[in-house]
């Protein structure tokens, strides 16, 4: 996994709250295969929101206008990715190119699927957010740097925000570690549990 | 030395904690995991691509059930027209047989819903903590176990890997359900029942434990249906303590143990009930002994009331919030309030389902049509093959043929749709399934969860029925 010290980024801001994972991820889309290594969950990144129904762009929606073009940081809204647990929500956030979000909370599950998969979620106040998309659209296509080490947002216009981050998270996301990568860490304590473990359950035949 | 009273949730979570994390999390051991085809084709690309190999490809089944068609399943494979359903099925096969763990497929004798089959085969046994990337899995709790959701992806290429996961210990919940459940009452009313009083969210980060006199004497598939439908309360953790009611429906099946062996497991099994005076985070009480049977009326499982009263004012709910989703609700399931449920027609209905699709499930439904005819379409989906086999035995496929319905295969099916059997956009349809979210049966579709007898009602009569007036 490629780890994640800062970022700078252009950002787009997207005002819509309660956007869940089916909204991200549509559910016919999870039955696609999504080939290891290539990003093809993109097209399906909030498909219903980008398109129309007869498979056109919605020339008025945020991530379709021509200077948001190549974001690589969303700028959410309340409870962005609640609902349901479907892990290709980060999948296909990832496809889309993007390796931030920042908003004003994330789905509990949303948000732990994304930061094992790298893609780091930054949690402002309502009130740091607006300022956000204020500057983001007072001048489309500027950037935005994240600094996860010092855990500051700097905007377009140059205030900085600092943001709380569980330790161990920040720690793996620097390291570039996903979970397996710490359980191994645990080995030796693994192990012992095995063995004591099989010789107390005999009946389970592990 | 007076040792702390504990939960059976406790019992079982302390004795498979491996290590803990400095924030908090816990590393668990898992006896055994459970691999469903959807999305874990994601779970192990990820293993590829990490280049990681299963530590204990013993403890671990894969299973397949959601994208299996219920019809024409001589035909194997060829017989499923949809590429995408037939690729997901061909998936699960081959990357079972790359990572060298056992798959039940769709051939298999022992094939069913994975929450059925668990507990059929015996696949979960009391004090295991098992896993499975579907969120129905607290289904095997009913046996005295911590069955736990897990992503298909990560968490599942976690448990591959590792078999262990990272988890938060939750809080924890007891429902004491009490006294005596009059005629024509069966577990789906009662957690219906719970799921009302508890709210979608009355369950967030706990694990339930219920208890009561009533839940001591429910067979063990009726406890198995309660334990479904924790997730509806957003728990994800459901369970029953383990009694001679549990260990006489374990004994003998395929995968239990047997001799010396299972009489050690006995002795434990028997530690594993919560200790009197164990505390508990939350504690709420359902009593059954007037209970009507239940149906939902809205678009979330807690939208559920007795079959004798009618659609809710949403006015009638004081947090603006809920008043807001109630009328959205009635708006997409295309009722008006004050509409009496008696007074509602369904165009089609559905038995099957890991929440309701067990022997004594058709066996119930069975009991109702048994000399009736549906005047709807109507369809049954075995929980598992060997379920359906053994309705064969007893006549009972005969009972719902001769009543119309369509005897299918095994699958998960018309519960959500992923096999392509769906109902139809504004189609209504009586269903023994476990949510009634919008579009969850397919796109539109308007969903009544119910008991199969109260289904079998709702088919004979063409509307929502209460069972109690066709038999006595």
């Amino acid at each position: 996994m490629t780890p994640f010290t800062t970022l700078t980024a252009l950002a787009a801001p997207l005002d819509v709250v309660k956007i869940d994972t089916g909204m991200i991820i549509p559910g016919r889309y999870n039955r696609k295969y999504r080939r290891p290594g290539f990003p093809d969950y993109a097209e399906a990144f909030l498909h219903d929101l980008r398109f129309d129904t007869a498979e056109k762009l919605r020339p008025d929606f945020v991530l379709n206008q021509p200077a948001f073009q190549g974001a690589e940081i969303l700028v959410t809204a309340l409870d962005f990715g609640c609902g349901s647990s479907r892990e290709t929500a980060a999948y296909a956030t990832m496809d889309f190119g993007l390796r931030a979000l920042i908003g004003v909370g994330f789905g509990d599950i949303f948000h732990s699927n994304c930061l094992q998969n790298g893609i780091l979620t930054v949690v402002l106040l309502q009130l740091e957010i607006s300022e956000l998309w204020r500057q983001l659209l007072a001048k489309p296509g500027s950037k935005v740097t994240i600094d996860l080490e010092n855990q500051t947002v700097t905007t377009p216009e140059g205030n900085i925000y600092a943001f709380d981050m569980d330790p161990t998270r920040k720690r793996r996301l620097l390291l570039g570690q996903d979970d397996v990568d710490v359980t191994m860490e645990y080995m030796s304590q693994l192990e012992a549990f095995e063995e004591s473990y099989r010789k107390e359950m005999t009946w389970l035949n592990l | 030395m007076a040792t702390t009273p504990l939960t059976m949730f406790q019992k079982i979570w302390d004795r498979h904690v491996v290590a803990r994390a400095p924030e908090g999390e816990e590393l668990l051991f898992i006896d055994r995991s459970l691999i469903i085809e959807g999305a874990a084709f994601l779970g192990f690309d990820r293993m590829r691509i990490m280049g990681r190999t299963v530590r204990k490809p013993r403890q671990n089944i894969a299973i397949t059930d959601h994208y299996l068609p219920t019809l024409n399943r001589a035909a194997g494979l060829a017989g499923i027209a949809n590429p995408e359903i037939r690729r997901v099925i061909e998936m699960q096969e081959e990357n079972a047989l790359e990572f060298g763990i056992e798959h039940i497929n769709m051939t298999d004798k022992r094939q069913g819903i994975s929450h059925v089959i668990a507990g059929e085969q015996a696949m979960v046994l009391p004090g295991m903590l098992v896993t499975c990337n579907d969120s129905h899995t607290a289904t095997s709790g009913a046996l005295g176990a911590i069955a736990m959701p897990i992503g298909a992806s990560n968490q599942l290429s976690h448990v591959l890997s590792t078999q262990t996961v990272w988890q938060q210990r939750p809080k924890m919940m007891r429902v004491n359900i009490e006294g005596i459940p009059p005629v024509g009452i069966t577990s789906k009313d009662i957690i219906l029942a719970v799921m009302a009083k508890l709210g979608i969210g009355g369950g967030a980060g706990h694990a339930i434990e219920y208890a009561g006199a009533a839940v001591r004497a429910l067979s063990q598939e009726a406890r198995m249906t309660i334990c479904n439908m924790s997730v509806e309360a957003g728990a994800r953790i459901g369970m029953i303590a383990p009694d001679d009611t549990t260990l006489n429906y374990l004994n003998g099946r395929a995968s239990a143990p047997t001799g010396e062996q299972w009489e050690k497991g006995v002795v434990y099994w028997r530690t594993l009930p919560t200790d009197a005076d164990a505390a508990f985070d939350k504690e709420v009480g359902v009593d059954v002994g007037d209970m009507i049977p239940m149906v939902s009326w809205g678009t979330s499982p807690e939208d559920s009331a007795p079959i004798t009263g009618s659609v809710p004012e949403p006015a009638s709910y004081d947090d603006p919030i809920q008043r807001q989703r109630v009328e959205q609700a009635l708006e997409y399931m295309q009722i008006k309030p004050g509409t009496r449920f008696t007074d509602i027609p369904v165009n089609q209905v559905f038995i099957g389902s890991c929440t309701n699709s067990r022997i004594e499930d058709l066996r119930a439904a069975a009991a109702v049509l048994k000399g009736r005819k549906v005047v709807v379409p109507a369809m049954v989906s075995p929980g598992s093959t060997g379920v359906k086999k053994q309705a064969e035995a007893e006549g009972i496929d005969r009972i719902f043929t001769d009543a119309g319905f369509e005897w299918r295969d095994s699958s998960c099916s018309m519960c959500n749709g992923s096999n392509g059997d769906i109902v139809e956009p504004g189609s209504r349809s009586a269903s023994t399934t476990n949510r009634n979210f919008e579009g969850r049966q397919g796109p539109g579709a308007l969903t009544h969860i119910m008991s199969p007898p109260m289904v079998a009602a709702a088919a004979v009569t063409g509307k929502l029925t209460d069972v109690r007036s066709l038999v006595q």
